[in-house]
């Protein structure tokens, strides 16, 4: 779970790909035509999550890029901001860098943190009585439509 | 479609070269594919002659330079599924409510809302799942999906990215006949659940755009196929499997035109003989079966055509539409660098976890699918034609089922189907549910004529009053007096009285005009009212008509 959250911070950074670090190998990516790969890679979540865990110097996380980080997050920030954003996100990071060192040798790999699955809802439509005030607080609604800038890339 | 070719000939040179590729191209594939409701009509029977293109050396130079080169094609398709709820709330899944109305704090993405997971999207994530003969994961989760777009409410799609809910599958198909026939098996990569997002109108005057969120939040399945498929049909013909699949197991009623069945072609070609594969070219916006052949056929002559004057560097990744109207494709905005979505797990939901007995419950209630139909009707006896139009529409085919359940013979009932009632479907624009015809009835009407008791025009007859009225071939046969007369003595009754009041043409017929028989029958029908036995009518006749006196 360490390692997960770990990676969660790291995958903010650019050209990190999250989930094991038999990923940091490819670029940013995740065109679903290279998901062709993915397979392959998942399997080795097993055997690298675990080396990674034992790596000598694996507490020295590369610091982040702020300006792509921002950029990324359609997040404005002055020169100023991001020298400051630099530090305190660096810390962050070193923080869990320390989770390195805990030996998870013997541990399996988890998808995920919780232990109970479910939590599923019965498939049955229920209309959200309060659809006009959702609507009455868009601030551009005209026609029916929300009313957008054009925008025709959806990078 | 025929004007399309047409068209197409005439259209530039660069299209003219690409009808080369489609001279045996019927003009039906996308009639057949597309078997919505309606039953087609039995196109293969009609196929027009195949259209070949005008043979000058520009078209064999092209045929040459293709010869070379090898299409690597992979399909990613996204089913829209039928549930009656959205994915992650309970706003309704209807296609074509007023704008903006299905809504609700959570697809809405506003602040605080929260998604929880609907339990018919797992269930038919693994019915597809297991359709495509794949492995489930037991364990999977969801994913964030980080992107900025007006329809993206969220800012994120929620998706599976590393450990979707089933993988490394593969697809059993038939190629239509129309097009060499002949089977194939396609690798499916993976199978994930994931949310769509708004629908985006661009309006084509002015800077902005309008969005209806009423589709933001409907469950998808995206089906990645592996790169296995070579050619335009191969790709058409895999499309359309999917399409029929998940109109059998009722996961959705896959439409392309609504938009509950997308695919995008993932397209490279490569020296035959190479192992690397060639730069990959994205095409989107296929409304169509046909459409996507076309598009396919169009990309790898462009990229042939490169190759061999030596620009094989103008290929670029990048995504290509397909622009109906002039058939070609077009260059999207080129990508700068590949998109980073940011992918982490989705905080806000647990784990999807399936245990052994959900799985094999659901495997157990599986229909039985495309792909084992055609084997047993290919069993039964049935030509490959007969076979592929049966199983293409799963109403057809258990339509088809009940009536040889209930005694029919085999052959008579694919016939009667895919003849006259499929043209009669076709003309009312009715689906084979709507049948006035029972399943019954038309199993009686079959062994009616088999044992002789109507004759087949009568049959035919009787089929139109039923299709257009029901009621019961019994009913009919009582009703209208149409027991065919298989009694001889009957029979030479009014042959004899026939002859006698038509002495001229007796004599006609005597003296060499033994065409006239033909007219002879017809009156004695007309006296019989259609229900004398044709077989012996015609054996009473010509002894009458050749006796002596």
């Amino acid at each position: 779970m360490a390692t997960r959250a770990l990676l969660a911070v790291i995958s903010a950074s650019p050209n990190r790909c999250f989930i094991s670090s038999s990923r940091i190998e490819i670029q940013s990516s995740v065109s679903s035509f290279s998901s062709l790969n993915f397979q392959r890679h998942s399997r080795k979540i097993h055997r690298i999550a675990r080396s990674y865990s034992s790596d000598k110097d694996s507490s020295v996380l590369p610091p982040p890029e702020v300006s792509r980080l921002a950029e990324t997050a359609r997040i404005s920030l002055t020169p100023a901001e991001i020298e400051e954003c630099e530090t305190k996100i660096r810390r962050v990071i070193d923080w869990f860098g320390q989770l390195q060192q805990v030996d998870v040798n013997s541990v399996e790999p988890a998808i995920r943190a919780d232990m109970d699955g479910g939590n599923l809802r019965e498939d049955s439509p229920e209309t959200f009585e309060n659809g006009d005030s959702i609507r009455a607080s868009i601030p551009s609604f005209e026609e029916a439509y929300l009313k957008v800038p054009k925008i025709l890339n959806k990078e | 479609m025929s004007t399309t070719l047409l068209r197409t000939i005439q259209l530039n040179q660069f299209s003219l070269l690409g009808t080369a590729l489609i001279r045996r191209r019927s003009n039906n594939v996308s009639v057949r594919c597309c078997g919505s409701q309606t039953a087609t009509t039995h196109e293969a029977k009609q196929t027009s002659p195949s259209r070949v293109a005008p043979k000058n050396h520009k078209s064999n130079k092209l045929d040459e330079i293709l010869r070379d080169y090898e299409a690597v094609i992979g399909i990613e398709t996204h089913v829209q599924l039928s549930t009656l709820t959205k994915a992650f709330c309970s706003c309704s899944n209807n296609y074509g409510s007023v704008p903006n109305t299905s809504i609700c704090p959570v697809c809405m993405g506003l602040p605080g809302a929260l998604p929880v997971l609907n339990s018919k999207v797992v269930e038919f994530g693994v019915r597809l799942g297991l359709a495509l003969n794949c492995e489930l994961s037991l364990k999977s989760k969801f994913d964030r999906k980080q992107y900025f777009y007006p329809d993206l409410p969220k800012g994120y799609q929620i998706s599976q990215f590393d450990i979707p809910i089933a993988s490394g599958g593969y697809v059993d198909l038939d190629i239509p006949l129309e097009f060499g026939g002949g089977h194939r098996r396609f690798g499916i990569t993976r199978v994930h659940m994931e949310e769509d997002a708004g629908k985006s109108l661009h309006s084509d005057t002015g800077d902005y755009s309008q969005v209806d969120l009423n589709r933001a939040g409907v469950p998808l399945l995206e089906i990645v196929s592996e790169p296995d498929m070579r050619s335009g049909v191969e790709a058409a013909e895999y499309a359309c499997e999917m399409q029929r699949i998940a109109r059998y197991l009722g996961v959705s009623n896959g439409n392309m035109q609504e938009g509950s069945l997308r695919c995008d072609v993932n397209i490279s070609i490569r020296p035959i003989g190479q192992a690397e594969f060639g730069t990959k070219v994205e095409i989107k916006n296929l409304n169509a079966f046909s459409a996507m052949s076309r598009a396919i056929d169009f990309e790898i002559s462009r990229q042939a055509l490169l190759y061999d004057q030596g620009k094989a560097d103008q290929i670029v990744t990048e995504t290509r539409l397909w622009d109906e109207g002039a058939q070609k494709t077009v260059t999207m905005r080129k990508k700068e660098g590949l998109a980073d979505y940011r992918y982490f797990p989705e905080p806000d939901l647990p784990e999807v976890i399936l245990t052994q007995e959900y799985v094999d419950s659901i495997r157990a209630s599986l229909p039985e699918l495309p792909e084992a139909k055609r084997r047993r009707y290919e069993a039964m006896g049935l030509g490959m034609q007969d076979v592929l139009f049966l199983a293409n529409d799963v109403s057809v085919a258990e339509y088809f089922d009940a009536v040889i359940g209930k005694g029919a013979e085999v052959k008579l009932a694919a016939n009667w189907i895919m003849g006259d009632i499929a043209a009669y479907l076709k003309n009312e624009k009715l689906s084979i549910n709507d049948m006035k015809l029972t399943t019954q009835e038309l199993a009686e009407l079959i062994a009616a004529i088999k044992d002789g008791t109507i004759s087949g025009k009568i049959g035919k007859e009787i089929l139109f009053e039923l299709l257009a009225k029901g009621g019961t071939v019994k009913g009919m046969i009582k009703e209208k007096d149409l027991v065919q007369i298989t009694d001889p003595a009957e029979i030479e009754k009014m042959v004899i009285k026939v002859v006698s009041e038509n002495q001229k043409q007796l004599e006609q017929y005597r003296s060499g005009k033994t065409k006239l028989q033909g007219y002879f029958a017809g009156q004695v029908m007309k006296m019989s009212k259609g229900k004398a036995n044709p077989g012996l009518l015609n054996k009473i006749l010509l002894e009458k008509l050749n006796a002596k006196d």
